[in-house]
């Protein structure tokens, strides 16, 4: 293992440069004059796209982008085609996004590794390293990530081409002698395990093995995927309209922003413009879903501080919230309303504005429950000073949605590249700076006050005219779409062929992101605090395993 | 009757001398079965000298020879030596005969250790028996070196023998407060047999008494573990070989105890109370710093050798109380006391040679003692798990057995301050009577701690289960357990034969006032008026009457005409009433009803794959958060807390140490040394080695001594 | 802190009457595709081509939906042409396809029992819905029905989604570890036939295929209502009512 990379370590602490996207592909090419070049394959006309020629680059490539530019790093993309092709998508603070792509032949086998540069990359790496089989060089665990080593033998790679998902009594060979990598080295300490099968109520599958020697957690390592479906495996070779059910169906709380996403970048490859109405409903459609998801996190909240009297309030308030979406929508988490090219049907001015009506008893109620909850000082006892993540941390890895937000990290992707119609409307971006538990609650009242207004924006804004375009030029292609999704910023990326079939489905999503955060805020707090904190985060392990 | 007692005496030591010469003479197999026959029979002829001698009721007397100046040495048996001679019989017994078995076991020549053994065998029992001081004080001083040369018996060359240096440098600074106090005592009397001493304690002065109190109390109590003075018992305890450990726990500890109870309580009773209340507060304070140490330790035999700490604190309290309450005019109060500290004395010299006997045999058979390590052993020695189990609840005062009659009977004897009339020693009572209640919740959980760690749950290490592991020392521990089940079960048997011991020494009679005799009474006498004992005969308190011998089966005490039952119990007839409920219960749910399958399951744990051993509790994490709750006592230093990462995010290892200081040794052992090693610097000073100095010096001590001569 | 006891009484009760009396309020449940008669065998065919899943079956002029393997993509509910009719209700148990009858719990059972449930690679909605049962407005505790913390105490094994290949350990390990007499409640289209997930390397294709299952509840994801009708029936104190939607095989 190398020790600390010094220069990581004490990281000058420099205001990033505003850059915009063409001073930044000029001072790319002036720095990295020698790795890099642009992509003169038209096939990413949306995005700025860089070929990296040089592998070795890649990291010092990666420090400058993350730490001097200012950039977030939105994910790793790697497909197998007639080669490798790794793509490390970057977003410029306000002003788009950045796709290096790195091409290697199919024969190579190692990558170098950029996650001592930007620790945000780190899973991705794992993740291609579990199921494509690539090897990133000097990373500091490789292994057991998605594929876990109790179920399954290593080299398995299903993500590669020549692995057929249907495969449905695939030979196992678990590790026998699996032991879990443990980090407290103190003569007592152990890991208490939690789940997969959650004692806590209805919880999510999720692993926790918390190391402690007796009063405190001093880490908290947690162990995903058990909900791993490979969606991204069984999305390939189908057709547009059959992957839009997935792409609902992986996480459906937070269905409509990820078939959002998917829809917008199947309408860029067929170029296609989508309605005014269309949009607008949208909108309101995806502000209606991030109300009622901020409703169930709060609720969330207050179950595991115990006060049930807000907790039934907030649950008062969700379940009023998915009814009204079933009442307006057909399906109480707004299944089947996208298609590549607008939305399935319309809705006329009583259904609008019955939803309005719900909306707005929505945010009052809400409302006076947040002022209820900041007079009880025993609640906020148990989230003040809980769970804290610093703005340093957050910006380290690099922590996406109301997580960041509450970190002082104020990225919305609605804000920052305005799609699907949100440039017309005004709303603001709430941020906190504490980073604790207390701030992310603050953060989802506000966000939860945000949306309502955004519905009524969107809905009296709503002018008569077509609900779908249809689909005119059939490209083939690959593009990307983005939505600030509940949980955070979200990224579907889609490459389909001449028959318009889905040859490679990539999601990058927000949960994946913010678990990586959890043993920051985990450590060095007690028992009783770990599942309060687990609920301020309100993730999804739906969303990350997919 | 007294006769025979003294024969069985003698032939003790003849039987001792036998061995010892034998052991040492042979070699290797010989020398085995030389310490194995004349240990057992030795031990047994002790356990009938006591035996007779309690139920006899005379003391035995014999000269030895007469020194000129010095006076005569005597042997003298009375029902205190008995008790002790007995406790001290019951240990040797279970494991003079296994004695080869753990030697060979642990790799050591017998011969060596025969001679040892029985010198240590000899010096003990004449300790118990002296008639006079220089006896006493002889015996005592080959003791110490004995239990010295025993403690150090493992160490290689190389080894780290200051452990029992320590314990020996205690020993000679008791010895000097002890020897100093017998002098004071002899000085006032005029003699110094034990006789004399007896008789002169009227004329010493009050500051004498309180001389010969604190510096016999202090002296002995080295010897007892008592607090500022046991820091070398841990170390020492430790470091013993297992051999000797239910020796070295379970005979010379009492032996402390012996010394204050005699000098004390016997030669020189003094007439205050202070005395008393200094005992106790000591013995208070010493049980609580013995249990919170234990609590906190991993190392089975060093978290043993604290609860030996914890309970020479309870014994010093009950005896603290006895002064108190003797001094004061309450005999039966007095009695019951002494009674009480009496039988924990022996209840802890049978459970805890069993607990040091399974130690050692966990150690034999895993290689470890590191609580932190074991684990599951119930699967691999299950023989073993059994009796020690037996041994931890003994300890943890469960009823039905031996522990919790003695703490029981302390602590209603702390109760029984509401008979005293200052206000302050009745706060001095109850709040030691609070600290000793504490003490007995934190040995619950540390005997929890210390079974559950050791024997249930998963093996937390590999180990190679020793085959050849003898199965026949199985017997001492059995033995020793039934002595906790019985001694526990038969309490009423017990207190009559301690009695004899405590009568004169209280004043009253423990038999009188605390074993009402339901079965032998036909007629009424002055404390039980046939009223009472027709309500008490009533509720069945005549169970049994016919079959069992003895007086009866009830402990009771009786207040007065306002409060006649102050407290009662019957932990005979409890065990009788459990084991009829439990039958009863076994038949019912398994004759009388529907059948019912029973399914093995493995433990739930999440529904991970396996339940590995680090993800199970350790013996840290279990007492972890008594060392949170007392961290003001404990007083741990982090020494280490460093997070070595590979990136900034990727932690691989966290390392923490912390290093704690006894508290004893923080407030006492470590400043004394400081002190005394300054003033040791300063007279160092002296010795610069110029030879001009060192002439002057002797000029001026001699012009010193003849201004002293001239003027005194 | 003692206003919170008010901020509670007044808000009043509002619990749905439910099994008492039938529930009526807007959006409780989407509803279900019905069996539709068209006007002609063509129709019924293009209404069976509308579905992307393939439950759709068409024979004449009848067009039968297999609820077992509806995803809910509402395609035969608005948005194409040939549309099916849609219900409002929401008691949708059924017995699964391998078993005619159900044996239910003993009558103890009825007004105390303990619900365990697993996420076995669920998307998240059909365990929202169970979580919603707790919320004032369903408040399964007044009819006697819990969630357990461990197997160990309890009597119905709740399952939603398609069981992962990792959690397919864990599920079998939980079931084990319950006691006699149990039953299995597979929730959802992933836990009945594995949904829009299918068949794979890593989805088993519903619970049936790791453990019997006593009971079904079709919805992507079923309402709550419909979760809390499956419970009842398994409690004893509904009897299954509807009688299971045509399989392809019957049509």
């Amino acid at each position: 293992m190398t020790p600390a990379d010094s220069s990581i370590a004490n990281t000058p602490k420099i205001i990033p440069q505003r850059y915009d996207a063409q001073s930044l592909a000029a001072a790319i090419e002036q720095r990295f004059a020698s790795a890099v070049s642009p992509s003169a394959n038209g096939e990413n006309r949306f995005d700025l796209a860089l070929i990296v020629t040089q592998p070795e680059a890649l990291p010092s490539l990666a420090q400058f982008m993350f730490w001097d530019a200012g950039c977030s790093f939105g994910g790793l993309i790697v497909e197998e085609r007639e080669e490798w092709i790794l793509r490390y998508v970057f977003r410029i603070p306000g002003d788009g996004w950045i796709h290096f792509i790195l091409r290697l032949p199919l024969a190579t086998r190692t990558v170098p590794s950029i996650s001592a540069q930007i620790h945000a990359a780190d899973w991705y790496e794992r993740e291609a390293e579990d199921l494509f089989g690539l090897e990133f060089e000097e990373h500091p665990r490789l292994g057991d990530f998605i594929l876990h080593d109790q179920v399954w033998q290593e080299g398995l790679a299903p993500m590669r081409k020549g692995f057929d998902a249907g495969q449905t009594h695939l030979k196992k060979r678990p590790k026998e002698d699996w032991h879990p990598v443990l980090v407290v080295q103190d003569p007592g300490a152990f890991a208490m395990p939690v789940g997969p099968v959650y004692e806590g109520g209805i919880g999510e599958s999720v692993h926790f093995l918390l190391e402690t020697v007796g009063e405190d957690v001093i880490r908290a390592a947690p162990r995903l995927f058990y909900n791993y479906r490979a969606v991204e495996k069984i999305a390939e070779g189908k057709s547009v309209l059959d992957v839009l059910l997935l792409a609902e169906r992986f996480s459906a709380k937070s269905a409509f922003a990820h078939s959002l996403a998917y829809c917008q970048a199947v309408e860029r490859i067929f170029q296609q413009v989508v309605p005014l109405r269309a949009r607008s409903l949208r909108v309101a459609l995806a502000e209606l879903e991030r109300l009622r998801h901020h409703a169930g996190a709060i609720a969330a909240i207050c179950q595991s501080t115990a006060l049930t009297v807000s907790d039934a309030h907030a649950a008062i308030v969700e379940e009023q919230l998915l009814r009204a979406s079933c009442a307006f929508a057909g399906h109480r988490y707004l299944f089947g309303l996208n298609t590549p090219g607008g939305l399935r049907r319309d809705f006329d001015a009583q259904n609008c504005g019955n939803l309005l009506g719900t909306v707005d008893t929505a945010s009052r109620q809400l409302q006076k429950l947040e002022e209820r909850l900041r007079y009880s000082s025993s609640f906020l006892d148990r989230l003040e000073d809980v769970g804290i993540i610093s703005q340093e941390s957050a910006r380290d890895l690099d922590l996406v949605g109301p997580l960041g937000r509450a970190s002082g990290l104020a990225h919305d992707l609605r804000r920052a590249c305005p799609y699907g119609g949100y440039e017309r409307y005004r709303f603001e971006v709430p941020c906190e700076k504490e980073g604790d538990g207390f701030a992310r609650l603050r953060v989802l009242f506000s966000e939860a006050q945000q949306s309502g207004k955004l519905i009524h924006q969107a809905v009296e804004s709503l002018e008569p005219g077509e609900i779908c375009a249809p689909v005119t030029q059939p490209n083939a292609g690959a593009a990307s779409g983005w939505v600030e999704a509940p949980i955070g910023a979200a990224m579907h990326w889609i490459r389909l062929d001449r028959e318009q079939k889905v040859e490679r489905y990539r999601i990058l999503s927000p949960s994946f992101r913010n678990w990586l955060g959890l043993h920051v805020a985990v450590e060095d707090f007690a028992f009783q605090d770990f599942p309060i904190i687990l609920a301020t985060f309100g993730l999804s392990a739906s969303e990350c395993d997919r | 009757m007294a006769a025979y007692a003294g024969s069985a005496l003698l032939l003790f030591f003849a039987l001792c001398a036998t061995g010892l010469v034998l052991s040492s003479v042979f070699r290797g197999r010989y020398a085995s079965l030389a310490i194995a026959w004349f240990g057992t029979l030795c031990s047994i002829v002790l356990i009938a000298a006591a035996a007779v001698r309690l139920a006899a009721g005379a003391d035995f007397h014999l000269n030895l020879w007469t020194l000129n100046g010095f006076g005569t040495l005597s042997l003298h048996l009375d029902a205190l030596s008995a008790i002790f001679l007995f406790a001290a019989g019951l240990v040797y017994l279970s494991c003079c005969f296994f004695a080869p078995d753990y030697l060979s076991r642990d790799g050591h020549p017998a011969g060596r250790y025969g001679l040892l053994h029985f010198a240590l065998m000899a010096s003990v029992v004449l300790i118990l028996t002296a008639g006079d001081v220089l006896t006493f004080l002889i015996s005592w001083e080959c003791m110490s070196i004995l239990c010295y040369l025993l403690v150090n018996y493992e160490q290689e060359p190389e080894g780290d023998s200051t452990a029992g240096y320590i314990m020996l440098a205690m020993s000679e600074a008791g010895f000097l407060a002890v020897l100093i106090a017998f002098l004071i005592a002899g000085n006032a009397a005029g003699g110094y047999s034990f006789a004399a001493l007896r008789m002169g304690a009227a004329h010493l002065s009050g500051a004498a008494t309180w001389g010969v109190f604190l510096l016999g109390f202090l002296g002995f109590g080295v010897k007892a573990g008592l607090v500022p003075l046991n820091f070398w018992l841990p170390r020492s305890y430790t470091t013993a070989p297992p051999v000797f450990m239910p020796v070295f726990a379970g005979v010379t500890l009492n032996l402390g105890f012996y010394g204050i109870l005699r000098l004390n309580a016997d030669l020189v009773p003094g007439h205050g109370i202070g005395p008393g209340l200094v005992a106790l507060v000591i013995g208070a304070v010493t049980a609580l710093v013995g249990i919170l140490y234990a609590t906190t330790e991993n190392d089975l035999k060093t978290m043993l050798a604290h609860s030996s700490i914890e309970n020479a604190g309870i014994i010093a309290a009950g005896i603290g109380a006895f002064l108190v309450f003797r001094n004061s005019g309450n005999a039966v109060p007095a009695a019951l006391a002494l009674i009480a500290a009496l039988y924990h004395l022996l209840n802890h010299s049978t459970y805890k040679a069993l607990l040091y006997q399974g130690a050692g045999h966990i150690e034999a058979a895993t290689g470890t003692r590191d609580m932190d390590r074991l684990g599951g052993l119930i699967r691999s020695l299950p023989a073993l798990s059994i009796v020690f189990l037996a041994g931890c609840l003994a300890i943890a005062a469960v009823p039905p057995f031996n522990g919790f009659v003695s703490e029981w009977l302390t602590l209603q004897t702390f109760l029984r301050s509401a008979l005293l009339p200052s206000a302050a020693v009745k706060i001095v009572f109850a709040l030691s009577g609070a600290i000793l209640a504490l003490t007995a919740a934190l040995a619950v959980t540390c005997f929890v701690k210390t079974y559950a760690m050791s024997f249930l749950g998963t093996p937390r290490s590999n180990w190679e289960s020793n085959a050849e592991f003898a199965r026949r020392p199985r017997f001492s521990l059995t033995l020793l357990a039934v002595a906790c089940v019985l001694l526990g079960v038969l309490p009423t048997y017990v207190i009559p034969a301690l009695n004899r011991a405590v009568e004169p020494l209280a004043g009253a009679s423990a038999t009188a006032s605390l074993v009402p005799p339901f079965f032998t009474a036909t007629q009424a006498n002055q404390q039980l008026p046939p009223a009472f004992l027709a309500d008490f005969h009533n509720l069945g308190a005549q169970t049994g009457a016919r079959w069992v011998p003895g007086r009866g089966l009830v402990i009771l005490l009786r207040g007065g005409e306002q409060n006649p039952v102050v407290f009662a119990m019957s932990p005979s007839y409890s065990v009788v009433a459990l084991t009829i409920v439990l039958l009863l219960s076994w038949f019912i749910t398994t004759r009388l009803t529907r059948r019912r399958s029973l399914v093995k399951n493995e433990v739930w744990a999440g529904g991970i794959p396996t339940l590995l051993p680090e993800m199970t509790y350790t013996a840290t994490g279990f007492s972890n958060p008594v060392r949170v709750v007392f961290q003001a006592i404990f007083r741990p230093n982090i020494v280490e807390d460093t997070r070595e990462t590979v990136a900034v995010h990727f932690r691989t290892a966290i390392r923490r140490r912390r290093d704690e200081t006894h508290l004893v040794d923080r407030l006492f052992f470590h400043p004394v040394g400081t002190i005394v090693n300054s003033v040791a610097r300063l007279l160092a000073g002296m010795h610069h080695g110029r030879l001009n100095a060192y002439v002057a010096y002797v000029l001026g001590f001699l012009i010193l001594i003849l201004v002293l001569y001239r003027v005194g | 802190m003692s206003s919170w006891f008010w901020h509670g009484v007044r808000r009043g009760i509002q619990t749905t009457r439910y099994p008492g009396a039938p529930e009526t309020a807007a959006g409780v449940s989407p509803g279900r595709p019905l069996p539709t008669t068209f006007a002609s065998p063509e129709q019924a065919f293009q209404a069976a081509s509308n579905c992307p899943v393939g439950a759709i079956s068409a024979s004449k002029n009848i067009a039968s939906v297999d609820l077992r393997t509806c995803v809910w993509c509402q395609r035969c509910h608005f948005g194409s042409s040939n549309l099916l009719n849609w219900d409002e209700g929401y008691e949708w148990a059924q017995t699964p396809a391998t078993r005619k009858d159900y044996s239910g719990l003993h009558s103890a059972f009825g007004q105390s029992l303990h619900v365990m449930v697993v996420d076995a690679g669920d998307c998240g909605a059909c365990l929202h819905e169970v979580k919603q049962l707790n919320n004032p407005l369903y408040n399964m505790h007044r009819l006697g029905i819990f969630l357990t913390a461990t197997p160990r105490t309890a009597d119905v094994l709740l399952v939603v989604g398609p069981v992962s290949e990792n959690m397919r350990g864990p599920l079998l390990k939980t079931y084990e570890a319950m006691p006699e007499p149990k039953r299995v409640l597979a929730v959802g289209t992933c836990a009945i036939t594995g949904g829009i997930f299918g068949k794979s390397f890593m989805s088993a294709g519903g619970v049936g295929m790791v453990l019997p299952i006593d009971l079904e509840v079709p919805g992507d994801p079923p309402p709550p209502l419909a979760i809390l009708h499956g419970l009842l029936v398994v409690a004893g104190r509904k009897k299954l009512t509807t009688a299971p939607t045509q399989t392809r095989e019957e049509a």
